[in-house]
């Protein structure tokens, strides 16, 4: 509108609609698959028994299915879906390439499919949200990189002069994404489907938290946002508010986001400065986070009687709703004394529920219902429909958030009730369990009242579809070619002009996110006397190590931390907290941010052998209330003895003392323990076949979990 | 000025696939939530980080030492309870009922509903690991043994249960459940 009107040039193309529209389709199938997974997983929380006895689709293994489906394979095919559509026409361009986004999205789905295969398998890397084996992890580095240069060639060749605010929260998405996952998953591979990161304990904490904290921050905050300035303005008809505030808003929030991720780590042994950085940073999020959210909002000035009527509009005000709640519970639960209470418990589940089911979930379903009758050139099927599926899933995000606080805020104070003579007031773990156990069945049916409102709306697609006119005529779109600018054609103003210079803004919105990322990482991945190395603390044995990786396969940090908090509760409940050295050989950490069970750091020589060998065959054998599933595989499978050498000789390349002889008969030293540990149990009656099977490495992890820290060499 | 006037005062130029942005002022409640958050930050770090604030662990130590006077006090008002005082409780009916409630809920698991022994030794014969006493079977339920798996129950357990389960434990010597693990430790005859 406002080029400078000289003799111009014409140009006529047409959009690549057909890439949105896989995008869209992946995007309710995907959906389908990681929402019924969650409700599954769910009921298992609920009920032991629906974890069938079966390897693949144990909680702990299921578990990230459904974390990673949500994520990258829901939310993550609504974003491409929602960003090849508005950045073609923001821009006034196709697409640089159609083959670079065939190969971006049939990438991304094969990536998907090896994740919901491989997972169940127990191949993991077993740090939340970024599980997946190096091979995986490696093609999500290529395929986002095809992605990025498809889309800063896509803006190189627009005809639009300035970029628009969706623009500028897309460019901070794909950059910062690419620096997150890249950095997180740098790691060395023992096997095809093995590999161990090479940072270790509180440096891997770190590190992994950072990206978790800011995956949630941009591949499920800014990429929504950039959604929300395109669809809501277009739903609405309405001008967005404050082009002032989007600018002061984007960059307080690109810029703070980054640094908050110590937040997730309050209260362990993370040098206590980036902590304090985690939490105040988590603060001064607020108002940024609510930038878009008042944005949003106003823009709907003037369209508010439509709101009663419009699915869409209803969408866009309840999710825009559920989001400034997030981040202001977010950073509420930072403060160190609500983390304090928070922290492990359901709290965090319901918190991050009301981002997902509430946030992204409604944005996508207003973007899906907005899209899909223009894209398919029809009217949607039902408005009525689309109105149910709004109120059934409103209620169940309510019922399943409102569930999990009480579940969260229950326990956390169980976990911490001291009595006046000093005692804990619920010393057996199990008991603050039973007691959120209903809560745990109400929450599953508000997964699943959120679900059937998924289908209903699977099937208002279907049927719009379906009744859509089979031959569309491609739309011709005209628009004049963008000339070589001068300085005055980009405008006065300094952000104006930095509109018009994309390559510059990507810069600049890259340096923001850098100096967080560079002032908290740096010292802990280059010092090394960030963690100060205790002689008394050893290597695992070869045979703990497997038992390490066997702990990591079948998911047990998603239930178990390893990681006892200095405060009084803790202490009296699981003895002396955790220090820093304890874990530096620890690839990956397993502190855990769950305690759905009990934290393990100090469970060493708690129990004897037998102990564990009859928990892990029935948890109820030991705990007659336990929730906890029956392991019946870790009795058939046999031990990998052969790969030991090789795991030794990676743990030894990243830097942990093993001696070559050790390395060289790793194997052996493995057969001694698993024989010494065996024939302590076959005289207590265990079949005598056991000494070669997996629980026998499980208990030699588990029996030396805290062990170097009971011998007293660590104050 | 109408809405209308003040609408068309506030829209800027931009177009973008016919989205049009007003350009309103930012709202003055929300830039002061912004300044007062960046305040507190800076406040809050400078206190903790470079002045008195308490860190973590001083404020740990400084709940650990009221709790070690709680602990202390309650210990000393517990005063060790002799051989006969416990042998006593063996004949109230009571007593071993509480006694039995409290094995069955703690002891079962590791020594079996009967006693008999699984995880843990059985508890229905005459020889002992660490002495049969009841005052010494007392002080192994108080402080467990840790370096056999066996937990120490003063932390869970009040003075008056642990008396009683000894108390249910004596009552079952000599029991012979089915199942029974085989001896260990030394003969201890009262």
């Amino acid at each position: 509108m406002n080029q400078p009107e000289k003799a111009q040039e014409f140009d006529s193309f047409s959009y690549d609609d057909d890439i949105v529209k896989k995008f869209v389709h992946a995007t309710l199938i995907w959906g389908f698959i990681a929402m019924l997974a969650g409700v599954f997983i769910a009921s298992q929380l609920a009920n032991w028994r629906l974890n069938l006895g079966l390897p693949w689709i144990t909680f702990g293994r299921l578990r990230p299915v459904h974390t990673n489906g949500a994520i990258f394979a829901f939310a993550g095919n609504a974003v491409f879906a929602g960003v090849y559509y508005s950045m073609q026409r923001l821009l006034k361009t196709r697409m640089y390439s159609d083959l670079l986004s065939r190969v971006h999205f049939w990438g991304w789905q094969l990536i998907i499919v090896a994740a919901a295969i491989t997972l169940p398998l127990g191949y993991t890397v077993g740090k939340e949200y970024a599980e997946l084996e190096w091979p995986i992890a490696f093609a999500i580095n290529v395929i986002w990189v095809i992605f990025a240069f498809n889309f800063f060639k896509t803006i190189q060749i627009r005809r639009e002069r300035h970029i628009y605010v969706a623009i500028w929260f897309y460019i901070a998405t794909i950059l910062t994404t690419a620096l997150l996952h890249v950095l997180n998953t740098i790691q060395i591979p023992v096997s095809m489907w093995k590999s161990y990161p090479i940072y270790s304990g509180v440096q891997d904490a770190l590190v992994q938290w950072w990206y978790g904290h800011n995956a949630v921050a941009f591949v499920l905050t800014t990429p929504f946002l950039g959604l929300m300035y395109y669809f809501l303005p277009k739903a609405a008809d309405r001008p967005v508010y404050s082009y002032r505030l989007s600018i002061v808003h984007f960059w307080s929030l690109v810029f703070i986001y980054i640094w908050a991720g110590p937040h997730h780590l309050l209260y362990t042994a993370l040098p206590e400065w980036a902590q304090t950085l985690g939490m105040i940073f988590s603060i001064m999020l607020i108002a940024p986070s609510w930038g878009g959210m008042i944005n949003g909002l106003l823009t709907l000035r003037g369209a508010w009687n439509r709101v009663r009527t419009e699915p869409i509009l209803k969408f866009f005000v309840a999710g825009l709703t559920f989001y400034g709640m997030a981040t202001l519970e977010g950073p509420l639960l930072s403060i160190k004394s609500i983390s304090a209470v928070g922290h492990y418990t359901d709290w965090i589940i319901g918190h991050v529920h009301g981002g997902t089911l509430g946030w992204n979930g409604f944005i996508t379903f207003a973007m899906v219902y907005w899209l899909v009758p223009r894209l398919w050139n029809t009217k949607l099927y039902s408005e009525k429909l689309a109105n149910l599926h709004f109120w059934v899933g409103f209620l169940g995000t309510l019922t399943y958030v409102i569930s999990m606080w009480t579940a969260g805020i229950t326990q956390g104070l169980m976990w911490r009730a001291i009595d006046a003579s000093g005692k804990l007031v619920y010393p057996d773990f199990i008991e603050t369990v039973t007691r959120i156990v209903p809560l745990y069945y109400v929450r599953a049916v508000g997964g699943a009242l959120y679900l059937s409102g998924f289908v209903i709306m699977l099937y208002n697609i279907y049927r719009t579809i379906a009744l859509a006119p089979k031959e569309v005529e491609p739309v011709v779109v005209r628009a004049p070619k963008l000339l070589e600018p001068t300085f005055e054609m980009l405008g006065r103003k300094p952000h104006r002009i930095l509109e018009g210079l994309p390559g510059l803004f990507a810069v600049l919105s890259f340096v923001a996110v850098a100096v967080g990322t560079f002032i908290e990482l740096t010292p802990a991945v280059l010092s090394s006397d960030y963690v100060a190395v205790n002689p008394a603390v050893k290597p695992y044995s070869p045979l703990q190590l497997q038992g390490r990786d066997i702990y990591v396969r079948e998911g047990c940090y998603l239930c178990h931390s390893q990681m006892v908090r200095p405060l009084i509760s803790e202490t009296l409940r699981y003895g002396s907290y955790s220090r820093a050295e304890e874990s530096v050989y620890d690839r990956p950490f397993q502190w855990g941010s769950k305690r759905t069970g009990p934290d393990l750091a100090r469970v060493g020589g708690k129990y004897p052998d037998l102990w564990h060998y009859r928990h892990m065959m029935d948890p109820r054998d030991v705990t007659p209330d336990s929730i906890m599933p029956i392991y019946p595989w870790l009795y058939r499978d046999k031990i990998d003895f052969d790969v030991l050498k090789k795991k030794l000789q990676v743990m030894k390349s990243l830097g942990v003392p093993y001696t070559d002889d050790e390395v060289e008969h790793a194997s052996d030293l493995a057969h001694e323990e698993a024989h010494r540990i065996a024939s302590g149990l076959v005289a207590q009656g265990v079949p005598a076949d056991t000494e070669d099977k997996d629980i026998i490495a499980l208990i030699a992890y588990l029996q030396r979990l805290g062990a170097d820290f009971k011998k007293g060499l660590i104050q | 000025m109408t809405q209308k006037d003040d609408e068309q005062k506030n829209l800027t130029d931009h177009e973008y696939d016919g989205i049009r942005e007003y350009d309103y002022q930012l709202p003055t409640w929300w830039l002061n939530l912004f300044y007062a958050s960046i305040v507190f930050a800076a406040g809050y770090f400078i206190w903790y980080q470079w002045m008195d604030g308490r860190s973590i662990q001083e404020e740990y130590q400084a709940e650990k030492a009221k709790l070690d006077i709680i602990l202390a006090n309650e210990a000393s008002k517990s005063a060790t309870v002799s051989e006969a005082d416990l042998l006593a409780l063996v004949k109230e009916p009571a007593q071993i009922k509480a006694g039995k409630e409290v094995f069955q809920n703690r002891c079962a698991v590791c020594h079996g509903a009967q006693g008999q022994g699984l995880i843990g030794p059985n508890l229905t014969d005459e020889y002992w690991l660490h002495g049969g006493k009841l005052a010494q079977i007392a002080q192994t339920v108080t402080n467990g043994i840790p370096e056999k798996g066996m937990p120490p129950w003063g932390p869970l357990l009040t003075p008056q249960q642990i008396h009683s389960v000894v108390a249910y434990i004596r009552s079952i010597r000599g029991s012979n459940p089915p199942n029974a693990k085989a001896a260990q430790g030394e003969l201890y005859k009262e």
